[in-house]
């Protein structure tokens, strides 16, 4: 049996990290941290994503993508995309860096092969960095709005609020279910080669957790569909995209002149990188 | 299958509200069968609501009570559109051409699971969701005054998962109302919410009713029944019995036992010491004041009450402070991070012994730190401050899963306690996991001592709310514990599981030393606890027996807290202790004689 060694204690930061982990994704998901973009119009903000999504996929040139990459860090910043996007996002980028060295190491510092594979890290960094500022200034209301907006199934800009609705309450849900098997399940065994054992017992306690969880969420939705029904949303679906409801939903958006300026300020700006790309030496 | 409409000829209702031409909901030969049932759910119904009344619809568990408020708004028929035959009008109007949205307008409905009715992220996105559907300009506006309507303005921005039940209820109810029904449904509003939120919502509900909303409620409470409802629809076997103005409908104490509806304990009590309300000369209480006016003459000689009976609670002290201590909360400060940012306090520096043959009540408004400090109890969580000792052991020094033989948490949700997919097999999980030599024959005689041997092989998930509770029961007496820690274990039962629950908790005395509840069921406090802790913002308010606490008026209005009505009205005689139950009053009474 694994008793800990006497005096060894538990610092509770097990259980500590994990409500951080929760907490910070509900402020990803909710924008609670304000941000240049969440004061935007939904569909601007929208907009601003493609665009700054596409841009980097026009070009070979890595001047240039190394300026949209700055540009989409300045930009995520701004949108305070919070430590957790952001520790996750640069540890996969490390990770990527480590891996282009050791490749370097490998191929007998053959550089051509190395910028080859910078070439497309930079572009899916840009673009990650972009999705994030866009949908950590969206709330679940607004993307819900931009959804309906741009013609979407009212259906999906639905599923997309009741997802936001329902998330917090599975992951405690989860949580619950996860400590049920950790406290009545098999103790934990040796760790093993590299805490191996340990891993495996993580990952099956996190299998088998979705089989309640799954269940638990069937029985609920059976009151759901009877709401939906009663309040009208099967009702309002049927009626289709061009329905009432929806332009009364969408008249409170409101497409503003600073949304103009944001977005033809990020095409220039977009321009203005390929221009420099087209002036600056290789 | 035309069944004959055999229900007995309803009667008129309160006197509140006089016939009108159109009532709200007249329902007439109605039966109705779900798909694929093999027998009917509603059997011959004929039902005349009027305008402006409060109707209570009781009655036992598939008695056809759901069923029949569904066909209100049209979910029956239309949505369960299983085979229906008779009528059912709505202002006069037939339900059978009409949608589910046409009729919502009309209709409110609440469920009884309303936190699953909540669909968007935020209150006010959610009050306006059905306006915003059914294409009403005004929905802003409606929003807005059904969130005045029920005082909850300050909730507009919060996010639904945030919510507390009381407030996802009114929320439930909010988005009911924005759509301005003229009758208003909700199934069982009492469940699971503390009593004082119960009154508060009641007298919500009390306050549309004098607006002119016709308001019907499931309800099992039979004393919120008797205090806010003006007439009472009896439901048994798929057949509305009699619906009687509310007076009249308690005194017919033999029909409601038969439904499995205990009658309010004032009822009881009048019955058991007053002659004329016995013999049916005099009208029954509804109230613990009326009951303690009733009652206050006989009582009169006595200033200093009666002497405890054999019935008396021994109060917890008698266990005296010798006995071995169990768990240990020394100045523990606890809390939980909040997205909003800073770190908020739940506990703050509480202590607290909990020690063998000990039955501990928690109880405190919601919020109080009740279900924080069953988490460190259980080496869940560990606090930012002090320390909790459990059978001796730092929760610090071991690990929870260590600590699962020495203490057994029960969630207040069961269906989070099933993680296999039989009751034998979560039975079994623990004592299995551990590798326990006996626990075939263990898992085998805890089935059997909680009579869920036929049920052994099906999934948690799919039992009854009481099952549900003895299952989990089950789980927590296989795993042998020194401590056992429950969270709110009688809530959304009714009363007949809830009293089966209460007596397994005392039956599981002899196997597990000390027992914590948190709980907002002071029924179950009466009856069952021998030592009651109220936690107020995170510190012990009180730390007394169950007569002590119910004649501390200060301590009850401090913590919310309502004691059940007989203690109510022995406090009210000025009787000392204060009786814990009907038996026990009538015994103290009939013994002075």
């Amino acid at each position: 049996m694994s008793a800990p060694a006497a005096g060894r204690s538990r610092s509770g930061l097990d259980r500590a990290s994990v409500e951080w982990v929760k907490l910070e994704l509900m402020r990803v998901a909710y924008a609670t941290r304000g941000g240049f973009l969440s004061r935007r119009d939904p569909r601007a903000v929208i907009a601003w994503y493609v665009v700054g999504a596409i841009a980097p996929w026009f070009t070979y040139d890595l001047t240039v993508l190394a300026i949209l990459f700055g540009l989409a860090v300045v930009g995520a910043l701004a949108a305070r995309i919070g430590p957790l996007l952001l520790g996750l996002f640069v540890l996969g980028l490390l990770g990527e860096l480590v891996y282009l060295l050791i490749l370097v190491l490998v191929l007998g510092h053959d550089w051509s092969t190395v910028l080859d594979l910078v070439m497309p890290t930079l572009k899916l960094g840009t673009v990650s960095l972009v999705s994030m500022a866009a949908f950590v200034s969206l709330d679940p209301e607004k993307i819900s709005d931009a959804l309906l907006a741009l013609r979407a199934p009212a259906m999906i800009g639905f599923a997309v609020s009741y997802g936001y609705r329902m998330i917090p309450v599975l992951i405690d849900e989860y949580q619950t279910v996860v400590d049920g098997h950790r406290l009545r399940g098999a103790p934990p065994g040796p760790v093993g080669f590299l805490g191996r054992r340990a891993v495996v017992r993580v990952c099956w306690i996190a299998v088998q957790a979705f089989y309640p969880l799954v269940l638990n969420t069937a029985k609920r939705t059976r009151t759901t569909v009877e709401a939906l029904e009663t309040r009208g949303f099967t009702a309002a679906t049927a009626a289709g995209s061009g329905g009432l409801a929806r332009s009364l939903r969408l008249a409170r958006l409101r497409f503003t002149a600073a949304d103009g300026v944001l977005l033809a300020g990020t095409v220039l700006a977009v321009a203005g990188a390929f221009a420099a790309g087209a002036v600056l030496p290789k | 299958m035309p069944t004959p409409p055999t229900a007995a000829p309803t009667a008129a209702p309160g006197p509140a509200c006089a016939p009108g031409p159109v009532p709200a909901i007249e329902v007439t030969g109605l039966t109705f069968r779900y798909p694929g049932a093999t027998s009917d759910t509603l059997r011959g119904v004929d039902l005349r609501i009027e305008a402006g009344d409060f109707v209570a619809v009781v009655g036992g568990n598939g008695s056809g009570k759901t069923t029949l408020c569904k066909t209100f708004n049209g979910l029956v028929p239309h949505f369960w559109n299983g085979d229906l035959t008779g009528r059912v009008r709505v202002h006069g109007r037939s339900t059978r051409k009409r949608s589910v949205a046409d009729l919502a307008g009309e209709v409110g409905y609440v469920f009884q699971d309303f936190g699953n009715q909540l669909v968007r992220p935020t209150v006010r996105d959610d009050v306006a969701f059905a306006p915003l559907n059914l294409g009403l300009e005004d929905w802003a506006e409606r929003a807005d005054e059904a969130l005045a309507a029920l005082g909850i303005e300050d909730l507009a921005d919060a996010y639904t998962w945030q919510l507390s039940g009381g407030q996802q209820h009114l929320t439930a109810l909010a988005g009911s109302l924005a759509l301005r029904p003229r009758v208003l449904v909700v199934d069982e509003p009492a469940a699971e919410v503390d009593p004082a939120r119960a009154a508060a919502i009641y007298e919500r509900l009390t306050r549309l009713n004098r607006e002119g909303v016709t308001v019907v409620v499931i309800e099992h409470h039979a004393d919120l029944v008797a205090r806010y409802a003006r007439s009472v629809v009896l439901m048994a076997g798929g057949r509305v019995r009699w619906h009687l103005p509310v007076q009249e409908a308690l005194a017919r104490t033999a029909d409601l036992e038969e439904a499995d509806i205990p009658v309010p304990q004032v009822v009881a009590l009048a019955r058991a010491l007053d002659p004329a309300v016995a013999a049916g000369r005099a009208p029954v209480p509804l109230t613990a004041e009326a009951c303690t006016d009733l009652l206050a003459p006989r009582f009169a000689g006595h200033p200093a009450g009666l002497a405890a009976g054999p019935g008396g609670l021994e109060p917890g002290a008698a266990v005296g402070p010798t006995t071995e201590v169990v768990a240990r909360a020394h100045d523990v400060t606890a809390g939980y991070l909040s997205v909003s940012g800073p770190r908020s306090t739940v506990l703050d520096g509480l202590s607290l012994t909990l020690r063998d043959r000990e039955r501990v009540a928690l109880v405190g408004s919601n919020g109080a730190g009740k279900s924080t400090l069953l988490a460190l109890l259980a080496g869940l969580t560990l606090p930012q401050a002090g320390t909790v000792e459990v059978g001796g052991r730092d929760t610090r020094s071991v690990s929870a899963a260590e600590l699962a033989g020495t203490v057994c948490y029960l969630v207040q949700r069961p269906e989070e306690m099933f993680l296999q997919d039989s009751v034998r097999a979560d039975v079994a999980m623990f004592p299995r996991g551990r590798g326990l030599p006996d626990t075939d024959e263990l898992v085998e005689g805890v089935l059997d001592r909680m009579q869920l041997t036929e049920v052994a092989d099906r999934d948690g998930r799919l039992l009854s709310g009481g099952q549900q509770r003895r299952a989990t029961l089950a789980i927590a007496l296989a795993m042998r514990p020194r401590l056992l820690l429950l969270d709110e274990p009688t809530s959304s039962l009714d009363l007949r599981s809830r009293d089966d629950v209460i007596g397994l908790l005392a039956d599981l005395a002899e196997y597990i030393r000390c027992t914590v509840v948190a709980t907002h069921d002071m029924h179950l406090v009466a009856e069952w606890a021998t030592r009651v802790v109220v936690l107020d913002q995170g510190r012990v308010l009180a730390d007394t027996d169950p007569a002590t606490l119910f004649a501390s008026p200060g301590v009850l209005r401090r913590a919310r807290l309502v004691p059940p009505q007989v203690a109510q009205v022995g406090a009210g005689l000025g009787l000392d202790p204060v009786p814990l139950s009907v038996e026990e009053l009538v015994e103290r009474a009939e013994g002075e004689r």
